[in-house]
């Protein structure tokens, strides 16, 4: 049965006023972009001074390029401890929402503790008791003669920043995804168990798909801000970016060449991810346009 | 129960905190019955609907459809699976559409046949262009809910209940949030259906649609039903005065 629908009404041929319209909106462009062109000339303005600044600071530009490529080197190690983090961040996050948002009182208690514990606490402290504090629990077990088991509590500094900024991180992203989760709204739920879906597979195909949509930009940021608290696993001698500015600069006590160079990576780095995440929003932003 | 009826109600009780919305109702529906529930709003119309599939747990009473039989009370725990036979056997439709927006037409008519039935994606297709053919929307497969008018949107809602072959089709005001020159379109989809035999109950307040399709018109008053019977008598011959004054003004405002 085909039910007719949707005439079309309005002018038929073209309106003899289309010129008006099409003033107008020529206007309307240039008016933009004259407002573009004054908002980059105040970056320029600002990265002017910025650089005034630090000639003032009597700023050796030779040892930052003689040390360069030893400073980016840490990069790459930042951007593996970001990444991976992030990744394990979010899982937790997840599964964080999920057992808040549930029904069960053993994971809603789980979760609820996780969240208090590792939002209430420095993450740096978080940093030391695990590549520190973790490896005493370790030794006891292996004094007990559980070799494997102890071993298991003994870190590497790589690995106790990983587990450490995924755990806090982890905590934050929960309420993210909680917030994401609870923003659809619940005709969305009912229509799935309408159709006989059972919880799993609201989640999994109703819900989420739609909840991830909506916190992408939040997770973005966390992303970002996860990059520059990287820099804190520094202490543990890891040579990612931070340490390795660290270490060149005490040498000669060139700091300012060496922080300013990680300062600037960092924010490249930023810069890079931020537009990496308003594309991947634009994707997704796809099926709701008109 | 009666062999013979499709949907079958005793008894049923829903309570929301201390408000008593549903008092005591039972009744039946045979199959390729058209049964029309009308009402005041907040008369818990919509809440006895919703609870022939457990969108709304009743508080007690025993809800039968399509021989699968819940019973409920004060301390017991339904059981899950019987739950799903429930909305397995009917398909709902709503008054806000609630298509899944991330989804084309063709992905929400199929999605409960692939999520649910575990039909494979390419044998699910045809079904869902079937369906979607039936409500007028084949052109719109590939189309996002955004991109489609109210009145369409509720058309492929239909659609995607439909797709899961219910024996029953449950309709919560399906016209209530439309725009009036798309009222038509949904309800001469409504129509085709019955007309077709499929068993149907609508909450709806289009009376036109009430007095012309239905076998059955319930109306429902402050939790209860007030009158049971064939369109003319409930339109014609109403035997409760609290019916005759509600259906007063409206049949002069719709021109009936």
């Amino acid at each position: 049965m085909a039910v007719d629908t949707m005439r079309s009404f309005g002018p038929a041929g073209p309106d003899p006023d289309i010129s008006m319209g099409q003033k107008l909106m020529e206007l309307e462009r240039r008016a933009r972009l004259i407002h573009a062109l004054q908002v980059a000339v105040v970056w320029v303005v600002l990265f002017m001074i910025l650089g005034l600044a630090l000639m003032l600071l009597n700023f050796d530009p030779r040892y930052v390029r003689d040390h360069f490529g030893f400073v980016l080197q840490g990069l790459w190690v930042t951007i593996q401890l970001a990444l991976i983090s992030i990744t394990l961040a979010t899982i937790l996050a997840l599964l964080g929402a999920l057992g808040r948002l549930s029904t069960s009182p053993i994971a809603q208690g789980v979760s609820g503790f996780y969240i208090s514990l590792f939002r209430g606490t420095p993450l740096l402290i978080q940093i030391y008791l695990i590549y520190l504090g973790l490896p005493q629990i370790g030794r006891q077990f292996q004094d007990l003669g559980m070799q494997q088991l102890g071993q298991l509590f003994t870190l590497n500094a790589f690995q106790s920043g990983v587990l450490a900024l995924s755990l806090n991180y982890g905590a934050y992203m929960t309420e993210i995804f909680r917030a994401g989760i609870q923003s659809i709204s619940y005709g969305q739920r009912e229509a799935a168990s309408a159709i006989g879906m059972n919880r799993m597979q609201i989640m999994r195909r109703v819900i989420l798909p739609q909840a991830v949509r909506i916190i992408i930009p939040d997770i973005g940021n966390q992303f970002i801000a996860m990059q520059k608290d990287t820099a804190l696993v520094s202490v543990m001698g890891i040579w990612e970016l931070t340490f390795r500015a660290n270490r060149l600069a005490r040498q000669e006590s060139k700091f300012m060449e060496m922080f300013v160079t990680a300062a600037l990576l960092y924010w490249i780095l930023t810069v890079v991810s931020s537009w990496l995440e308003s594309r991947l929003e634009r994707r997704l932003a796809e099926a709701y346009e008109r | 129960m009666n062999d013979k009826h499709i949907i079958h109600v005793e008894d049923l009780h829903k309570w929301f905190g201390l408000l008593h919305v549903i008092r005591g109702v039972s009744f039946s529906v045979v199959p390729r019955e058209v049964v029309v529930v009308i009402g005041r709003s907040g008369s818990g119309k919509s809440t006895l609907l919703r609870c022939l599939n457990f969108l709304e747990s009743p508080s007690s009473g025993v809800i039968s459809v399509a021989g699968h039989e819940v019973t409920t009370g004060p301390g017991l725990k339904p059981d899950g699976k019987k739950i799903i036979d429930l909305r397995l056997s009917t398909g709902m439709v709503f008054q806000e559409f609630n298509l899944f927006p991330h989804m084309t037409s063709i992905q929400n008519v199929i999605e409960g046949l692939i999520t649910v039935k575990g039909v494979k994606k390419d044998a699910a297709i045809p079904i869902g262009e079937k369906y979607l053919d039936k409500v007028g929307l084949l052109e719109k497969r590939d189309v996002h809910p955004i991109r489609l008018s109210g009145g369409q949107k509720q058309r492929v809602a239909i659609a995607r209940a439909l797709a899961m072959e219910p024996q029953v089709m449950l309709f919560d005001e399906p016209t209530s949030a439309l725009d009036p020159e798309l009222i038509g379109e949904v309800l001469d989809v409504m129509k085709q259906l019955a007309y077709e035999g499929t068993t149907m109950m609508v909450v709806s307040h289009e009376m036109g649609f009430a007095r012309d399709v239905s076998d059955r018109i319930i109306f429902f008053d402050e939790g209860l039903i007030v009158e049971d019977g064939p369109p003319e008598q409930i339109f014609n011959n109403p035997h409760d005065e609290r019916t005759r004054l509600f259906l007063e003004p409206l049949r002069k405002a719709q021109h009936l």
